[in-house]
């Protein structure tokens, strides 16, 4: 038998009354309620310095939680959406479990080193996908199909939208506080939502889950449960339907698995072509790269270029190298903070592969000591020779980025695997072949960065293709 | 002769003798040319001291090397006190799980399991166990003690026991594979079994480990079952941790007294869970001294941590039947106060040793 983990900090003697400053407790949210438990992880900002306790929960907890979940009713279509709504608003704005929204807007740039204009673009996000989340859904829906059996068309015969199950789960991840904008669409589609938190980040689902609640989702309706390793698998057991979060691995181990969609490295990259003037798309080009802190799947991770390559990369790194290094609660920090041990634990990463590379940026490494147990990851531009070196589909969690020539022969090959293709070029056959290659997700023709996204747009085709599926009704 | 000091070791089950004396007389025993058994008297001529004149006491068992690994290969008939004579009544021959490499094998002797059963009859009697209930166990049996110990704790406790084997080898087997749906598979296979035994039968006593009972757990028609008719779960084998316990005892089993052992083939049998503690105070497990000791130690210095620490768990099991000394266990636990007039170390919070993972991964941006 697999043995639950150990507690130590279980049987920690109690705080003393007069202790200083007591961490802030961020409990699980179960479906009885708040639930703290024993086991509890100290969560500390970038610096070192405690923040929080997070309340694991044990697996037999999320066993119980999935089972309410289960065995719960779904709120009728319009409750949901103006709950949907009011919870948008009140987390990006209002006061919710006791903590305001600029108060919260500073915790998770510490706690995650992401910059506070990006934490900002994040909550914007997510009051937008709460807010849209019907235009947002709708849009999945195929155009054959109706949402309800009592729809006019029923009568001739037609297709309904219907969940593919009730119980929705979330292994979140921690990068950016954004990926949390996605599984509301499930809420809104009328699944039951489990969401387990990353600890390096869970101060954003444990704001949204309780404004959720504040705004009228019972709590058998949604709920966090932070987990160690152990009970995480349990989470995805008792789901109908699950959504992971993680790195390659975590994309092959899942990739079989028809109840799981797995969210993987996004390898995004920029293709500059020669009837193009390269510096007139500079600034997407940049931006593509280090918006988001350069931590999102969105960001261009490679960017080739049809002809001499260096002279692109060597504005890149010219532009690259004049960003700031902040702390990340700073209004005008823009790239991303980690404890110096974890950035040292990046650039060793990034050093050892670029072992050949031409190195315009970051050659001599990337982590910017701030003084204060704290380092921020400086950008990284590496030039290759060849499309086809794997090392442009290597992502790394700051604005890094290798470029290398591309030529027609290498053709699509070369942009394969990518989460979205921001192709520069006029070449509508090119266009064409690049729309039809499967394995890249989205295609941005011209002038718009790789992370560009919008309501109602799908990121890695709609959520709503997972969760749904259609169902033949005809009724006299 | 040193016989009229033995009797020591023949107390009866209530009685629990002077510590020290105790162990002064089972060295006589272990130790005697005419009494102990081959493995321990060869062992005596490879000693530094001489346990008859040097281990005075249940401190004094540190003195002791750890032998168990020898358990893997030494023939077990050498195991046997020659004391016992031709009519030594065997219970059998048991084995470890296999955790930490091959298997390590021991004899339990009929009085032993005598001793040891009518002390987990009478701890029931205190939880409020009712006698002449039947059981159920999904536990190993085999080779594995467990499966002994408890049937035997159910007649004596007046029960008939209906049984669900588990293999845990072949699941440790299925886990380090990292073949998580067969694992899966097999336990659905257990509860499968237990399920039908808990439809049939007028189950009142439930003994499994605490990964079967999160299993058994998962099904509201199991847990309705187990409410209406059990009693009370008796739990070893593994570990719980607190907040899965108090969930257990609160909202899944409300209804059912919850009882955890903490047991292990090297003291041929179990620690079992001190009674009356709150909610929020940790499973403290007492050995029944002075035939099982713990002594909770700095793994690296081999010294005992201060109470309310944490360190690593070292066994010894003295009695008539065996000897298996200063023996340092995998688990990590607090090192608790004894009962008043035991000896040695109690044990809360047992775990394995803690494994921290590191949350940076490095490729990918998650």
């Amino acid at each position: 038998m697999s043995q639950p983990a150990t507690t130590p900090d279980a049987l920690d003697a109690p705080r003393t009354p007069d202790a200083p400053d007591p961490l802030q407790a961020l409990d699980a949210l179960g479906p009885k309620g708040p639930y703290r438990s024993r086991h509890r992880l100290t969560i500390s900002d970038v610096t070192g310095t405690p923040m929080a306790e997070l309340s694991l929960v044990p697996r037999l907890f999320v066993t119980r939680a999935l089972a309410a979940l289960r065995a719960a009713a779904t709120p009728p279509l319009e409750e949901r959406l103006a709950a949907l709504k009011r919870a948008g608003e009140l987390f990006a704005t209002g006061t919710v479990a006791g903590m305001t929204a600029a108060a919260y807007e500073s915790a998770v740039c510490r706690m995650s080193g992401t910059p506070l204009a990006n934490v900002r673009i994040a909550v914007e996000a997510i009051r937008l996908s709460a807010t849209e989340a019907y235009r947002s859904v709708q849009a999945a829906r195929p155009v054959g199909a109706v949402g309800d059996w009592r729809d006019p068309y029923a009568r001739g015969g037609t297709a309904v939208w219907i969940r593919r199950g009730d119980v929705f789960a979330v292994h979140a991840a921690g990068n950016h506080p954004a990926v949390h904008a996605l599984w509301l669409e499930a809420l809104a589609l009328g699944y039951r939502v489990a969401v387990r938190p990353s600890r390096r980040e869970p101060l954003t689902p444990y704001r949204l889950v309780s404004a959720l609640r504040e705004a009228g989702f019972g709590t058998d309706q949604v709920v966090l449960l932070p987990t160690d390793h152990d009970a995480a698998g349990e989470i995805l057991h008792g789901a109908d339907l699950s959504m992971v979060y993680g790195g390659q691995e975590v994309i092959d181990r899942y990739a079989a698995d028809p109840a799981v969609l797995p969210n993987g490295p996004g390898r995004s990259k920029i293709l500059l072509t020669a009837d193009r003037e390269w510096r007139d798309h500079l600034d997407v080009v940049v931006d593509s790269i280090a918006r988001h802190g350069g931590t999102a799947c969105v960001n261009a991770t490679a960017v080739l270029v049809e002809g001499d390559p260096a002279p692109v990369a060597e504005a890149l790194a010219e532009r690259l190298a004049a960003l700031p290094s902040l702390p990340p609660q700073d209004e005008t920090a823009v790239l991303p903070v980690h404890p110096v041990e974890t950035a040292r634990g990046f650039e060793r990463l990034l050093l050892g592969k670029a072992a050949g590379a031409r190195a315009w940026l970051g050659g001599d490494g990337v982590v910017d000591d701030l003084g204060d147990g704290s380092a921020a990851l400086r950008p990284a531009v590496l030039q290759l020779d060849d499309p086809r070196d794997p090392r442009l589909g290597m992502e790394l969690s700051f604005p890094c980025v290798w470029v290398a020539p591309w030529t027609r022969a290498a053709g699509v090959a070369a942009l394969r695997d990518s989460l979205v293709v921001t192709a520069i070029t006029g070449d509508e056959a090119l266009l064409d072949a690049l729309l039809a290659e499967p394995s890249i997700k989205n295609l941005y023709i011209g002038d718009h960065p790789t992370h560009w996204i919008a309501p109602g747009i799908p990121h890695d085709a709609y959520l709503g293709e997972f969760l749904m599926r259609t169902k033949a009704v005809i009724r006299g | 002769m040193p016989t009229a000091s033995l009797s020591v070791l023949d107390v009866p089950f209530d009685e629990r003798p002077d510590p020290d004396e105790y162990i002064r007389a089972a060295m006589e025993w272990h130790f005697g040319p005419d009494t102990g058994s081959p493995f321990w008297l060869r062992k005596a001529r490879t000693l530094d001291f001489d346990p008859r004149r040097d281990v005075k006491g249940v401190a004094d068992l540190a003195l002791f090397p750890h032998v168990t690994g020898e358990l893997r290969e030494v023939p077990v008939r050498d195991l046997i006190p020659q004391g016992y004579g031709a009519d030594a009544r065997i219970v059998g021959v048991f084995e470890s799980g296999g955790t930490t490499g091959a298997p390590k094998r021991i004899v339990c002797l009929r009085d032993w399991l005598d001793r040891l059963t009518h002390g987990l009859s009478a701890d029931l009697d205190g939880l409020g166990i009712p006698r002449g209930v039947d059981w159920l166990a999904i536990a190993p049996s085999g080779p594995h003690m467990v499966g002994e110990m408890v049937a035997g704790t159910a007649a004596r406790h007046g029960g008939l026991m209906f049984r669900v084997d588990m293999d845990p080898r072949w699941v440790k087997k299925l886990i380090s594979a990292g073949k998580a749906e067969e694992t899966d598979a097999y336990v659905s296979h257990l509860v499968e079994q237990a399920a039908h035994v808990l439809r049939t039968q007028e189950i009142g006593v439930l003994m499994t480990t605490p990964p079967l009972l999160e299993r058994l757990a998962r099904h509201d028609d199991l847990i309705e079952l187990i409410g209406e008719k059990v009693k009370g779960i008796m739990w070893g084998g593994a570990h719980m941790d607190a907040d899965t316990r108090d969930l257990l005892r609160t909202e899944v089993f409300p209804g059912c007294a919850l009882y955890g052992t903490y047991g292990n083939t090297m003291i041929l049998g179990g620690a079992t869970e001190r009674l009356g503690l709150g909610p929020d105070e940790p499973c403290v497990f007492d050995p029944r001294t002075p035939f099982v000791t713990f002594s909770v130690v700095d793994p690296a210095s081999g010294e005992p941590v201060p109470y309310g620490e944490r360190g690593q768990v070292v066994m010894n099991h003295v009695s008539k039947s065996a000897l298996l000394p200063n023996n340092l266990e995998r688990d990590l636990a607090i090192r608790v106060p004894p009962p008043e007039g035991a000896a040695g170390d109690s044990v809360a919070d047992v775990g394995p040793v803690a494994m921290f993972d590191d949350e940076v991964v490095i490729e990918g941006v998650y």
